[in-house]
């Protein structure tokens, strides 16, 4: 099944009406979903560096016209580092590690005890927009959250050529 | 039946019309007059949501005009008039009710909003009950800012365990009317199981009511549905405030405007019991479904009247197949039924549904390529086959219109044109090609598949009750059922297959034959022993009485509001009981009016005995678990008019030439062959069609394939048969 362009947009940006989404969420996916999606976001951003996979909100993977290297990209115009690299290594980072700290998110005894779990909150350095959150043991390492396989995505599950990559 | 065929003038004049049914659905409008001969007519219009009345009294005047009758002459002689509708059902689905306020217990205040976790997915397919991302919570009837909470409590077994501070329910009351609420719901923990503090927060809130001089009702859970289950009561309770009330005055309208025409009969609704209450009952929200129990009814009272004892009605819609079955000439009532996602405490006649209809779309895996059926339709919209739907995805009446099932140009009696080719081309692209079918095979296959779907469905419930499909027989009837009914019935040995020549309008039928009935339901906990001494039966026999002398008030009760004495009524006590530790238990008709002794008391469990062997098996039975009641009930009913079943000399066995309507190419088993079309309305009784044949009438097309052959009796019945 179709949508019009608008209908996903709503979906992107979290307005789409009840019946649609529940009948997007219990038939397979339509075919076209992924372009129109990708235009959208596209159509969202000051950039022209294509998206080639959003990675999460405000996040993700662009092609930079100038070089062809495919970097992670904010919202806001910022490159954290090359596609297959963590790029929560080269953000801002708050790690909530006190109880005071984390009883500004939760009350006393619903919070978690900073010698367990800790949050580290990653921030866009330009625009300060919070991209990711994780609360792991205080010493795991930052979270690599996983690499995506872009060309088999792109080659076999949607039919479309792999964009150039240098 | 009416159909188009012009009316005889020496019947026009002494035609006396005594019933009127009428099925209000959200697209079309049936009405069904039955006249004092049993012949009947139906009219269809398009609904008026905004003023019911309107698309009533539209329907109405065209089902008339067919026996040369006005609306004036008519609705003089007519005697009883019934209605259903799926207005109340669409304010709840669409929270278009009225602003309640809801008493609770203090710390129970979030209670109603959570719900329970079922409403998340009530009335999902399959697939999507196990796919939690389609989950999601409606808003709730009440808001948590017109809840309040007050101080009290009482546990399962009835106990005061926080005497009742009566101040909080005086704040509650004063909170609640200074936010200017249209209603006002109370609903404590186990008032079903001891009344007295919800009754007591009652009068104090009706106290503060009439001292505000405001006009608000108040409606404690106690006084309409003391029955166990915390969200199924106050759900239903709000119901009545939230949805009834505007319903009420819908229903008022209804009964002025016909009243306006000169009517002089009170309309009366029909409710999730199975039986029709008047639009001035107290207990309105069990209207709140009405339709497709309409159908039921009618199949039960032409058993009735006809002798088939056990009858599996089936009914076939735009987006689902509705099965309920019959035995021994009795319903299966439903407890705790949903609708519009709410769990509910209301008597619903059992009905099981799957969502499959003819406006069913039909996709294709797209990587397994496996054809799937629904569980989304079209519904009213047909399918591709009507340009001006707007549907761009083939449905199952698409296929019936490329394999020659239906007439493109007939359907709804012409009012919608469809378009063969439109369908053609959307199957051949979207399902044909892609499975390298050739358009009528892929069509076959779907229509197939579905016929399968439905007759597996239908075997398993029979087979779910202990049974086989020779002890019953098969009511087919709802606009699409007979076009369907060789599809589903084939092969699993029904002992008949009756399709009614006014299936299309079976289920305002069916409200016409309903019962002038109300019925109250209370929960009970009465365990006891088999070997139990005489001192304990009489003592349990006085509970149920204690329990029927409150419910047979408030059945008179509701009576004396249409102006029947009690003497008029005729009483039908009822109790629940199961084998104590068992989990489900049986609506028994009490064999005694009333229950004093240990004698009575073995009586309810002599009669409880037998229905469970006959339900079940007679070596199933377990007596020496012991029994347990767990509700009483009262039914009600007064006598009224209904419809005559015709009855008409057989003729010969040829159908006459003028019901005669040509040929039509119909694809079955992978050929074209010529059907013989036939005029539903101009068979006459005693006819004998061998397939391939076609009978069409305006509302619905009975479709008879090669290998069947079907007998139009003296009663305008269809039976269907496999030679």
């Amino acid at each position: 099944m179709a949508y019009t362009k608008a209908k996903i947009k709503d979906l992107v940006e979290g307005k789409i009406d009840r019946d649609t989404l529940h009948t997007m969420l219990s038939t397979p996916k339509d075919k076209e979903r992924f372009q129109i999606y990708i235009e959208i976001l596209q159509e969202q951003v000051e950039w022209k560096d294509p998206i080639i996979l959003p990675l999460g909100p405000k996040l993700y993977i662009v092609q930079r016209q100038s070089d062809k290297k495919w970097m992670i990209r904010s919202h806001a115009g910022y490159d954290f580092c090359e596609w297959d690299q963590n790029w929560k290594l080269h953000a801002r980072i708050r790690v909530r590690n006190t109880a005071p700290q984390m009883e500004e998110l939760y009350p006393r005894l619903m919070a978690p005890s900073p010698e367990w779990q800790v949050i580290r909150e990653y921030f866009c350095p330009v625009s300060g927009d919070l991209l990711d959150v994780e609360a792991p043991t205080p010493w795991y390492p930052v979270i690599h959250d996983f690499e995506p396989d872009i060309d088999t995505f792109y080659k076999d599950w949607l039919g479309l050529p792999v964009p150039e990559r240098a | 039946m009416g159909g188009g065929k012009p009316v005889p003038l020496d019947k026009q004049s002494h035609r006396k019309v005594q019933v009127l049914g009428i099925d209000a659905g959200g697209t079309m409008t049936d009405t069904f007059f039955v006249d004092s001969e049993g012949d009947f007519v139906v009219g269809k219009a398009q609904s008026t949501p905004q003023n019911e009345a309107l698309g009533l009294i539209a329907s109405s005047k065209e089902g008339l005009e067919r026996w040369g009758l006005t609306l004036e002459e008519a609705l003089g002689e007519i005697q009883t008039g019934v209605y259903s509708g799926t207005a109340m059902l669409n304010r709840v689905v669409q929270r278009k009710g009225l602003r309640v306020g809801l008493i609770v217990n203090a710390g129970m205040e979030d209670f109603h909003r959570m719900g329970r976790a079922i409403q998340a997915y009530l009335g999902f397919a399959y697939e999507d009950r196990i796919h939690l991302n389609t989950h999601y919570y409606d808003e709730p009837l009440v808001p948590r800012q017109l809840t309040r909470g007050v101080m009290e409590r009482v546990d399962m077994s009835g106990t005061v365990v926080i005497p009742l501070r009566e101040e909080t329910a005086l704040t509650s009351a004063k909170d609640l009317i200074d936010l200017d609420v249209e209603g006002i719901v109370i609903s404590l923990l186990h008032s079903y199981r001891n009344p007295a503090h919800e009754r007591r927060v009652r009068d104090i809130v009706l106290e503060e009511v009439r001292k505000s001089g405001k006009k608000i009702p108040v409606f404690a859970s106690t006084d309409y549905y003391p029955v166990r289950k915390e969200t199924h009561r106050t759900n239903t309770t709000i119901l009545e405030a939230y949805a009834a009330e505007p319903s009420r005055q819908t229903l008022n309208r209804i009964s002025t405007s016909f009243k306006e025409n000169g009517s002089k009969f009170d309309f009366r609704v029909m409710a999730t019991h199975g039986g029709t209450i008047s639009w001035k009952a107290k207990e309105l929200a069990r209207t709140i479904v009405s339709g497709p129990i309409g159908g039921v009814i009618g199949a039960k009272y032409l058993g009735e009247v006809l002798g088939y004892s056990n009858i599996a009605c089936s009914d076939i819609g735009g987006t689902s197949f509705d099965v309920a079955l019959i035995t021994q000439n009795e319903l299966t009532i439903r407890n705790d039924p949903d609708m519009a996602r709410l769990v509910l405490s209301l008597p619903l006649v059992a009905m099981d549904s799957v969502g499959a209809g003819a406006g069913s779309f039909i996709r294709l895996d797209p990587y397994t390529k496996a054809i799937k059926l629904g569980p989304d339709s079209a519904g009213y919209r047909v399918g591709v086959c009507w340009e001006e739907s707007g549907i761009e995805t083939v449905t199952i009446s698409d296929c019936h219109v490329i394999l020659g099932y239906l007439n493109p140009d007939n359907f709804l009696g012409g009012q919608v044109k469809l378009d063969r080719e439109r369908a053609w081309n959307a199957m051949k692209e979207q399902i044909a090609d892609p499975l390298g079918l050739s358009v009528e095979d892929a069509a076959a296959g779907v229509i197939e598949l579905l016929d399968s779907d439905l007759r597996d469905y239908l075997r398993s419930m029979i087979s779910g009750k202990g049974s086989t499909p020779g002890n019953f027989v098969c009511f087919s009837y709802g606009g699409a059922g007979p076009v369907h009914t060789y599809g589903y019935t084939e092969g699993l040995g029904f002992e008949d297959v009756i399709v009614p020549a006014w299936a299309a309008g079976f289920s305002a039928f069916g409200c016409a034959a309903a019962d002038f009935e109300y019925r109250y339901d209370k929960s009970l906990d009465i365990n006891i022993a088999t070997d139990a001494g005489d001192d304990l039966k009489t003592a349990q026999a006085k509970i149920l009485q204690e329990a029927w002398e409150e419910l047979k008030e408030r059945v008179l009760e509701e009576f004396e509001i249409n102006g029947y004495t009690p003497d008029k009524v005729r009483l039908q006590p009822g109790f629940r009981m199961q084998y104590r530790g068992q989990l489900n238990d049986l609506e028994i008709e009490s064999p005694i009016t009333e229950a004093h002794t240990s004698e009575d008391w073995d009586k309810l469990v002599d009669a409880f005995n037998d229905t469970y062997g006959r339900v079940y098996a007679a070596s199933a039975r377990s007596p020496e678990l012991g029994y347990s009641v767990t509700g009483a009930i009262m039914r009600g009913t007064v006598p009224i008019p209904k419809p005559k079943i015709p009855k008409e000399e057989l003729q010969g066995e040829t159908p006459p030439e003028e019901a005669r309507l040509g040929t039509r190419k119909f694809y079955r088993h992978k050929k074209w062959v010529d059907a013989q079309l036939y005029q539903m309305e101009t068979l006459r009784p005693g006819n004998r069609i061998t397939g391939p044949a076609i009978i069409e009438s305006d509302a619905t097309t009975f479709v008879v394939p090669g290998g069947f052959e079907t007998f139009l009796d003296g009663h305008r019945l269809f039976h269907l048969k496999e030679v």
